[in-house]
């Protein structure tokens, strides 16, 4: 069957269940609060993307998404694959669910996101990335120029120097860790990973993030992902402590890859 | 009210395509959609922290054996911005939660919606992403 059916056959299975479902099930829940929390924000606010009095473009703002969740390959380009190497290829389909660093409350890495949302922070100097979900840490982006230091420490989020080409910012980033996974699905790489991001904020709502993620140490080639994060109008950062009750991670069974 | 197998299996059938990723670890690899479980009962302890929140319900069976369930929420960040408070639940409080077990045969599961002790049927933030909850009808 051709991915197209398959499409079409699963969109028919939602919309048959879906009908079934509002037939013959109770009326849907709701929140405490009635319309729920999100439903009372604002609508996403449109035009263009809107500039600093300087002229660069702003990114500041709270952001959703913007990166890998379950699948990295959710963000490759239609028809392509990832091009890992065999050996790599095993070590993920090895792994299990119970130990992704980002369940044990440890962070994402670079460039996975988590379910929660995060803010961006300009200054002269640097630009921060301020995440409120796994681990509520932040990345630091070096935006005066400065080169990568030689023999980096391996750390979780590397270090990452920005500049801007036109109106998007660039942000290149080395000497990572090798502990992180990439997705929930424990896509792997190496410390030989090195990404360049693109941040365009294509316009108010919209950050468009490419991603080049180059690491011979588990990949044939360099290859491109894309996410899309979007504006968070009205919403604030909240207190997100994921050590404080992580105890039932060894009830989880799974393979990774059966995300 | 009776629910027919085809509806279980539709609403197991949503749920597996609405590829939870609310959790900051993978659902389907510690919870099976295939395997709905409706609880009710009263709630003996409530654990209103990150990254789950998390309640426990003392269900008795037919035979007067009590069992307690550990029931595993959204984090407070999400429920918050859905309408939860710290105190929509309630020690005491009579509930009937619908959601999915733990893989591992635990009595533990994912509450999906829980039926409050006043009526409402509340969304629980598990396992639609974290999304507006569906419209109040």
């Amino acid at each position: 069957m051709s991915r197209i059916s398959r499409l079409a056959s699963l969109c028919f299975v939602v919309v048959a269940a879906a009908a079934l479902a509002a037939q013959q099930t109770p009326p849907a829940a709701t929140s405490p609060a009635g319309s729920g929390g999100l439903n009372r924000a604002p609508a996403a606010p449109t035009g263009p993307a809107p500039r600093l009095p300087n002229g660069q473009i702003d990114l500041s703002g709270v952001w959703q998404g913007g990166g890998p969740v379950g699948n990295i390959a959710d963000g490759l380009a239609k028809g392509e694959t990832l091009p890992i190497k065999p050996e790599w290829r095993k070590i993920m389909e090895s792994r299990k669910a119970k130990d992704d660093p980002e369940a044990n409350c440890l962070p994402t890495g670079v460039p996975r996101r988590d379910p929660y949302p995060w803010r961006i922070l300009q200054t002269p100097t640097h630009t921060f990335l301020l995440f409120e979900g796994n681990i509520h840490s932040y990345r630091q982006i070096f935006m005066d120029g400065r080169r990568h230091p030689e023999d980096l420490d391996p750390t979780w989020y590397g270090h990452s120097v920005g500049h801007w080409e036109g109106d998007t910012l660039v942000v290149d980033s080395v000497g990572f860790n090798d502990k992180f996974w990439f997705d929930f699905q424990g896509t792997p790489h190496t410390e030989t990973l090195h990404t360049v991001e693109r941040y365009t904020r294509t316009n108010m709502a919209t950050l468009v993030i490419e991603t080049t993620i180059d690491d011979p140490g588990a990949y044939t080639k360099p290859f491109k992902i894309s996410f899309t994060a979007r504006l968070r109008p009205g919403e604030e950062l909240m207190e997100y402590i994921c050590n404080e009750n992580n105890g039932y991670v060894q009830h989880i069974t799974g393979a990774a890859k059966e995300f | 009210m009776r629910v027919s197998v085809g509806v279980l299996a539709g609403l197991a059938t949503m749920v597996l395509l609405a590829r939870p990723v609310v959790a900051h670890h993978s659902f389907a690899a510690e919870y099976d959609a295939n395997k709905p479980v409706t609880l009710k009962g009263t709630v003996s302890k409530v654990e209103w922290m990150n990254p789950h929140a998390r309640f426990y319900v003392d269900v008795k069976d037919e035979k007067g054996t009590t069992t307690n369930w550990n029931l595993e929420l959204a984090s407070p960040n999400v429920l918050v911005r859905n309408g939860w408070t710290r105190n929509s639940l309630k020690v005491g409080d009579e509930v009937t939660v619908e959601g999915s077990r733990a893989k591992d045969g635990s009595n533990m599961a994912n509450a999906r919606v829980v039926k409050l002790a006043d009526g409402r049927r509340v969304f629980a933030g598990s396992s639609g992403g974290d999304a507006p909850p569906p419209a109040q009808k």
